[in-house]
């Protein structure tokens, strides 16, 4: 019989060679390169808000990480010309020095209270960058911000910049990485003492757990990782202004896509993204071009009253033995 | 000196109104402990209703609030319907369920409203002489502060005037000890429902008339509703108020010293500060 661990990453591993395989088999399809490549994106966002998740935080703000990192790297791109290559890892960091303050500010919030400041703390940067026109364009936004550049690797031209099809492998590459990292912060010991934290916090003192640096480590690797996101996001689509970046989808995606595929599974934020994205883009969007993704608020009431462990764990319950 | 008292009595309408918005939440919070983040968006919903009732029916805009007053209650209702079904850890499943149905209600008035910016507009404004000062009113703004007060007082003769309001504040303040004294705690969410739906109902179709309905608008107003309760404290009628003057005098102080656009960042950091440096202010002596 197969072990849990074995099941998912057979899984995991069939599911990136899936991805990576089905582009040869059905040739150019730009379309589907664009969603499934958005799916991949949305997969490690959510992928990045389950890692502070882990140690139980339920944040509603993750949008502030993605709104700066968007924001530092067009930015540094605008005013320093250099190549996206450089500003998209240091932009990310502009997310993660708004997740020192977070771990400063809220490190003796819990549960709803949390929620709430990180809700109402997305709109000090939105605020500030859209008042602040002079250095940030204001609410008018950043156009034209330059694209990835293209990559010659031994000979081989990779135009990142404007073919779909290569922007659909960086972001599949994107996510493998993601899902590495995720794999790796469950099952190391700084994951167990991230879950001993979420699981009873008392207990997880007396067995020796630093709270305060674990929960703090992970909100920097978490809001580091939802930055380099929104950098990568300005790059790949051109433009960004407060209202896109800053806005309350960017937060509420990544939430509803981890606890709809399962906050407590290693696959369930991707399992969430790979399901419900194109399911909205390919089967919703078409017939309901505003308002479409009123959709993720019902999947995500209906996960609360139905799966409230989220889809992945629910598939990987034990059975009665009747049925293996 | 004279844009200072205009600032202070629009500050002081202003507040009159947020208090009627946090009385809602507060009362809905208070008993049922349920984290409503779509308060907003059902403010913004009966706002929508009043703006299309007022377009299609062409009588006056004070005519919707009767409607409002009836919907709204029902829907508050199915949400308590909704939310009583929560397993725990409660107040945090409530504000997920919440955030969704927040989302949820956005992108349907997205779609039914478009992304328009709306607001009932009445064809004459009439002003009215503040005695005593060098200030004008608006009706617009005469009618917010005396409904919301109103509505305020209402709830506060409910609250401490009669049996139910014992009841209900017998509920906010220990739910065990109000069901050991025979309270059907159940039933008396019901009804904090109901009353808090009136509110929303009530301040739908204000809101119309004074700032411009947007889908996006709710979470402003859900902020604002959280901030005041808790600076308030639940179940403090006096203190919501105190709560929403100073919050309705502080961003229009902001709005004129600093700018229009850094208003909306008052309600925001006040509630940051408010959950860091005063996290018992929501938790009443015995908590559950």
């Amino acid at each position: 019989m197969l072990s849990k661990i074995k099941l998912t990453a057979i899984t995991a591993v069939a599911a990136v060679v899936g991805l990576a395989v089905w582009p040869l088999v059905f040739g150019e399809a730009d379309f589907y390169y664009q969603i499934f490549g958005m799916a991949c994106f949305y997969g490690v966002l959510a992928i990045a808000w389950n890692i502070y998740a882990l140690s139980g935080a339920i944040s509603l703000g993750h949008a502030a990480f993605f709104g700066l990192g968007a924001y530092g790297s067009a930015l540094l791109c605008h005013y320093g010309q250099w190549s996206p290559v450089i500003t998209i890892p240091l932009g990310a960091a502009t997310g993660a020095a708004f997740g020192v303050l977070w771990g400063v500010f809220f490190r003796n919030l819990r549960g709803v209270y949390l929620g709430l400041a990180t809700l109402a703390s997305v709109e000090i940067p939105k605020v500030i960058i859209d008042n602040w026109g002079s250095v940030t364009f204001g609410s008018l936004g950043i156009v034209g911000i330059a694209s990835l550049p293209d990559l010659s690797l031994f000979g081989l031209e990779i135009p990142f910049g404007h073919s779909l099809k290569a922007q659909y492998y960086l972001l599949l590459l994107f996510l493998a990485l993601a899902g590495l990292i995720h794999y790796s912060s469950l099952f190391s010991r700084w994951g167990w003492a991230l879950r001993a934290i979420r699981e009873n916090e008392t207990a997880a003192v007396m067995a020796g757990v630093d709270i305060f640096r674990r929960r703090f480590e992970a909100l920097i690797l978490s809001s580091y990782l939802t930055g380099l996101c929104g950098a990568l996001y300005a790059h790949l689509i051109g433009l960004i202004e407060p209202a896109l970046v800053f806005n309350l989808h960017i937060s509420a995606l990544p939430l509803v896509l981890s606890i709809f595929g399962g906050r407590f599974a290693l696959l369930g934020p991707v399992l969430g993204a790979l399901i419900l994205y194109p399911l909205d883009q390919l089967v919703l969007q078409p017939r309901l071009p505003t308002g479409h993704e009123a959709v993720y608020g019902l999947v995500l009431i209906m996960t609360i009253f139905f799966f409230p462990k989220g889809v992945a764990t629910w598939l990987l319950k034990p059975r009665p033995a009747v049925w293996k | 000196m004279e844009i200072y008292a205009q600032i202070l009595v629009s500050g002081f309408s202003l507040g009159s109104f947020y208090a009627l918005i946090a009385l809602g939440f507060s009362l809905i919070f208070g008993v049922t402990r349920a984290f409503n983040l779509a308060h907003g968006e059902l403010i913004i919903l009966s706002g929508y209703l009043a703006y299309a009732f007022w377009k299609f029916s062409g009588l006056s805009p004070y005519w919707s609030i009767p409607v409002c007053l009836l919907v709204m209650p029902g829907a508050a209702l199915l949400l308590n319907l909704l939310v009583r079904r929560l397993k725990a850890p409660f107040e945090l499943n409530s504000l997920v369920v919440t955030f969704g149905l927040a989302l949820f209600l956005q992108n349907s008035m997205l779609f039914l409203f478009s992304a328009d910016y709306r607001l009932i507009q009445p064809e004459t404004v009439h002003f009215f002489q503040v005695p005593g000062l060098p200030v004008n009113l608006t009706e617009n703004q005469l009618m917010l502060l005396l409904l919301s007060l109103a509505a305020t007082a209402a709830v506060h003769g409910v609250l401490h005037g009669t049996f139910l309001g014992k009841a209900l504040r017998a509920a906010i303040q220990d739910r065990q000890a109000a069901l050991l004294a025979g309270i059907n705690v159940g039933r008396i969410g019901m009804i904090a429902f109901a009353l808090g739906g009136m509110l929303i109902g009530l301040a739908g179709p204000l809101y119309a008339q004074t700032m411009y309905l947007h889908p996006a608008a709710g979470l402003e107003a859900t902020l604002l509703a959280i901030v005041i309760t808790i600076f308030a404290g639940v179940g403090s009628t006096r203190g919501i108020l105190a709560g929403g003057w100073l919050l309705g005098v502080a961003e229009s102080l902001a709005a004129f010293v600093l700018g229009a656009g850094w208003r909306e960042l008052v309600s925001a950091l006040l509630l940051i500060s408010l959950l860091v440096f005063r996290p018992q202010g929501i938790v009443l002596k015995s908590g559950t």
